[in-house]
């Protein structure tokens, strides 16, 4: 076991290519007007990490203003100003574009061995939208801000004074179509440019769900922008459609507000899903349990995503029968969604598990999604729902769901392919310890407010009784540990660009096709076509002390 | 389980409101043992599922650890038929019986039934004004305990939402509609402490005062709630004209506090501070507004009004109409809500505004007779 047989030219340890993607080109225009899908990924994942951080300055703010009743040290209108803009900014900003946009753009290709997306222009194009989309957002805040909630409700949004609403309606709807286009390119790519032998059951897991997520992207953001223009229209022209001052209806606006956002929601999670399918199997190196089962999942959350939107809307005036219906539709979400985490769990069983940070954040998204889809059903079933419905307990709900989830899984599939991005290894014991922080400070957090909300607390609010005012400090002490976890990411990471290891070809072990070529990869991703194999089938793999990373050896070899 | 179940729905009916419990606040309505036993049906499962999850994860992760260097295990299956249909059924079977039991739980939230006791409920930004038969209007709620009461509400300008905690009660009121909200309470709380009676919150974003629009609900025995009806339905007429402006004045001013100050703070809408001798020539008479005009280019003979008391009467039923500059078109109309009495109240505390705490809006002289003593909340 301690000698390798010799093998011709070892790959690239310690000796990395000098020309890979990163070095390729120089200066500031080989990356704003780069055509290549990596460099385009790196761009995404920058600009989503720093609206993460504005985001996260937002909500903390939010939870300080929160620690006592009444004023804490900002009046009730910033206070709405705050909590809408953390809600828009990491909704729009960070959660959506996070995984397809960022991780996926860099991966996706890779894993197919394809030398870059199928429409590498409309690509750049995407991100460029992003870019315009994010202007308009600091637009409308030196404008006046909007007040709306994240969901611009109307007829609030038509009549409020605050000066930014439409600016940002602007930002929001350019988004929208940066998220279609990445969504049609990813169709595309995935159908026209997956090399010969990797049918569609061959795929990695992840591309399975950037698969799913790119349909809902494509049939659902289109409501979305419509709809804003709709708001846009009435703010601007003063035509009624939603203000019932002019003869519109309100609850209308809600039937195409979640119409999109609720699929949003899955383009949120579904992603997220794949990313954890990948690092459970890699780091567990072990055939995934039921890939068959999960594959599908993916498309079944896909298309329910579209059938129940009127569970945000029980207590809107919406009718029994309505609310009924969609009541019985949104179970059926439970079911790929349990699906998926037996599976996991399954394929720990029997594996060969190495808990490096990318795994831990896996687990702990095992754990926090656990929670976060069986509060769902508090929330499904109709009656306790009344009492819970626009409550601390929803915002606990969502926030296990799109930040204990979908987050945490953007976080573990950026340390996963880290080094593959960067070509650098980081500080693992302080990416466990900080793993470990964002996991306690996220419960402590949000845990607690399931049960403010059970108690009656509602949400958005300024000002609470004092009997729940215990409830509010933990939870506000709960998000400064947290931002302590992500602040050490930060500084470990950073470091690491500096003076990180290099990072090796395949340092976790993996057999899909990204851990063949180089880390970082070269300009074209592969010197030659890679020869597809299963992406589960972790027997050809050894561990190279020499490079301190995984090499892929003949079969024969493997069992020597 | 179910025994226990069945013996806190017995004891609720019995002795009274169920206490708070870990997940839970008080109970006090019919539907509250309802949705609470829900509650801890659907907590266990989610307890039972997270412990499961939990421990398999660890002890695997634990269990099968891998050394670095050594070989990866294949033994591991890759899939089981059975076991994975088991795993899609089984979760489907629960989401069923949940499903079924939340929907009749539902029903019984949704269909108010025939005999109930109505009271007409209409949100504003932001307050509460609740209507009943017999005439009679307060802020805060007041129902006849063990009748079941149906909420008739409609909200005078953006969506808002009713909820009362205590009763596991929930509903939103949209502008342009009617929407209805049932519930039945058999326990009285009295109305004479602070702590006495329930939450009602507004559950709907609605802007700045929002968490503002914070309630009570008052449960009071039949013959108790009967009185309090007909008191409050005449609690204006009862007072005499020369006692109205410091009667009545800040029992109105309540509604308006949230927006207008008395000590010239600037506030959602324009400070009281000197609104009379605005309106009627002195100080401050050439405010300007937002169309160009001032209050003494509005106000006057011959002018849009004839008299300051138009004006300000014209401003509570018709606020919309003339803005005062760096002001937002914001309130609400009162028509229907404070009639002409009220509205002398009003006017006549607004010229003795230094007879005022500036803080509370509180009388701060004491009454030339003896101190009466009628209330009327």
């Amino acid at each position: 076991m301690t000698t390798l047989p010799a093998r011709p030219a070892a790959p690239t340890y310690d000796t990395p290519e000098s020309d890979n993607y990163l070095t390729h080109d120089k200066g500031f225009l080989s990356w704003i007007l780069t055509l290549d899908h990596k460099r385009i990924g790196v761009m995404y994942t920058a600009s989503v990490l720093l609206s993460f951080l504005v985001g996260g300055i937002f909500a903390l703010l939010v939870r300080t203003e929160l620690l006592t009743p009444g004023r804490t040290f900002i009046d009730a209108d910033t206070y709405n100003h705050f909590f809408t803009l953390h809600g828009a900014v990491m909704v729009f900003l960070v959660i959506i574009p996070s995984i397809p946009a960022a991780l996926g753009n860099f991966v996706l290709p890779v894993m197919l061995g394809a030398k870059d997306v199928a429409f590498p222009r409309l690509n750049l194009f995407s991100y460029h939208l992003w870019i315009a989309g994010a202007v308009c957002t600091v637009v409308s805040l030196v404008m006046g801000s909007f007040d709306t909630g994240w969901t611009f409700y109307t007829p609030y949004s038509t009549t409020t004074t605050a000066g930014g609403v439409v600016p940002v309606i602007v930002g929001v709807f350019i988004l929208g179509f940066s998220s279609i286009f990445t969504g049609m390119n990813f169709i595309v790519t995935i159908h026209k440019l997956r090399p010969p032998g990797m049918t569609w059951f061959r795929m990695p897991l992840f591309l399975w769900a950037l698969y799913s997520t790119a349909l809902i992207q494509v049939l659902a953001t289109p409501v979305l922008a419509i709809t804003l223009a709709l708001v846009a229209v009435e703010r601007i022209a003063n035509i009624g459609i939603f203000n019932p001052a002019m003869g519109g209806d309100p609850v209308l606006y809600q039937h195409f507000f979640w119409f999109y956002s609720h699929p949003a929601v899955y383009i949120m999670i579904v992603p997220a899903m794949g990313i954890i399918s990948e690092l459970i199997a890699v780091h567990s190196h072990r055939q995934i349990f039921g890939y068959r089962f999960i594959a599908f999942s993916s498309v079944a959350i896909a298309i329910f995503s579209f059938l129940v939107w009127g569970h945000h809307m029980f207590t809107s005036g919406q009718s029994s029968l309505m609310n009924t219906l969609f009541s019985a539709i949104s179970f059926s979400v439970a079911i790929p969604s349990a699906v998926k985490v037996f599976n996991w769990i399954c394929t720990l069983y029997k594996g060969s598990i190495s808990l490096n940070t990318p795994m831990l954040y896996a687990l702990a998204f095992l754990i926090l999604f656990t929670i976060g889809g069986l509060t769902g059903l508090h929330l499904a079933t109709l009656n306790t729902d009344v009492h819970l419905h626009d409550t601390y307990f929803v915002v606990a709900h969502f926030h296990y769901v799109m930040m204990g989830s979908a987050l945490i899984a953007m976080v573990g599939g950026l340390h996963h392919w880290w080094p593959k991005m960067t070509g650098r290894m980081y500080n693992e014991k302080l990416g466990m310890t900080a793993c470990t922080l964002v996991f306690i400070g996220f419960n402590v957090t949000f845990f607690t407010q399931f049960m403010l909300g059970s108690h009656g607390m509602p949400r958005r609010y300024y000002d609470y009784q004092p009997e729940f005012q215990i409830y509010h400090v933990i939870s506000t002490i709960g998000s400064y540990i947290m931002a302590g976890g992500f602040l050490l990411t930060a500084m470990y990471l950073v470091q690491s660009l500096v003076s990180g290891k290099r990072a090796p070809a395949n340092p976790w072990g993996g057999a899909t096709l990204e851990w063949e070529c180089a880390s970082p990869p070269p300009y074209y991703n592969f010197h030659e076509a890679p020869k597809v194999g299963e992406p589960y089938d972790f027997s050809n793999l050894k561990w190279d002390e020499r490079g301190e990373g995984y090499v892929t050896v003949k079969p024969a070899e493997a069992k020597a | 389980m179910m025994s226990m179940l069945t013996m806190l729905t017995l004891a609720q009916a019995a002795d009274g409101p169920t206490p708070p419990t870990f997940w839970m606040p008080t109970g006090a309505s019919a539907h509250a043992s309802n949705v609470d036993s829900m509650m801890w049906w659907i907590n266990l499962i989610m307890w039972a599922f997270l412990a499961l999850n939990t421990v398999l994860t660890v002890y695997f992760v634990w269990k099968y650890r891998h050394k670095v260097g050594t070989k990866f295990r294949t033994d591991g299956p890759d899939h089981n038929g059975p076991l994975e249909l088991a795993w899609t059924v089984g979760p489907l079977l629960i989401c069923i019986v949940l499903f079924i039991f939340g929907f009749q739980g539902y029903l019984d939230v949704r269909t108010p039934p025939k005999e109930s006791y109505d009271i007409n409920v209409t949100a504003y930004k932001w307050g509460w004004q609740f209507k009943y038969p017999n005439g009679a209007q307060s802020d805060d709620l007041v129902i006849p305990a063990g009748k079941p009461v149906r909420l008739v509400m409609r909200a005078s300008d953006v969506l808002h939402s009713c909820y009362i905690p205590a009763f596991r009660v929930k509903q939103d009121l949209v502008p342009g509609r009617y929407t209805y909200l049932w519930f039945q309470s058999d326990f009285p709380t009295g109305m004479d402490q602070p702590t006495d009676g329930h939450h009602l919150f507004c559950t709907e974003y609605c802007g700045t005062g929002h968490s503002n629009m914070n309630r009570r609900v008052y449960v009071l025995p039949q013959e108790q709630f009967d009185a309090w009806t007909t008191k409050q339905a005449n609690w204006l007429d009862e007072i005499p004209e020369e006692e109205l402006y410091w009667k009545a004045g800040p029992k109105l001013y309540a509604r308006c506090v949230q927006c207008h100050s008395l000590d010239g703070t600037k506030g959602i809408g324009p400070s009281w501070k000197g609104i009379w001798a605005r309106v009627s020539g002195g100080e401050g008479s050439n405010g300007a507004f937002a169309g160009g005009s001032t209050y003494s280019g509005l106000i006057g003979a011959g002018k849009q009004y004839a008299t300051a008391e138009d004006y300000i009467r014209a401003s509570i039923y018709n606020p919309g109409e003339h803005l005062v500059q760096g002001y937002g078109n914001v309130m609400p109309t009162f028509k229907g809500q404070i009639n002409d009495k009220g509205i002398d109240a009003l006017i006549g505390m607004m010229k003795k505004l230094d007879e005022f705490d500036p803080k509370t809006g509180a009388w701060l002289k004491t009454p030339p007779a003896a101190a009466p003593t009628a209330s009327a909340k």
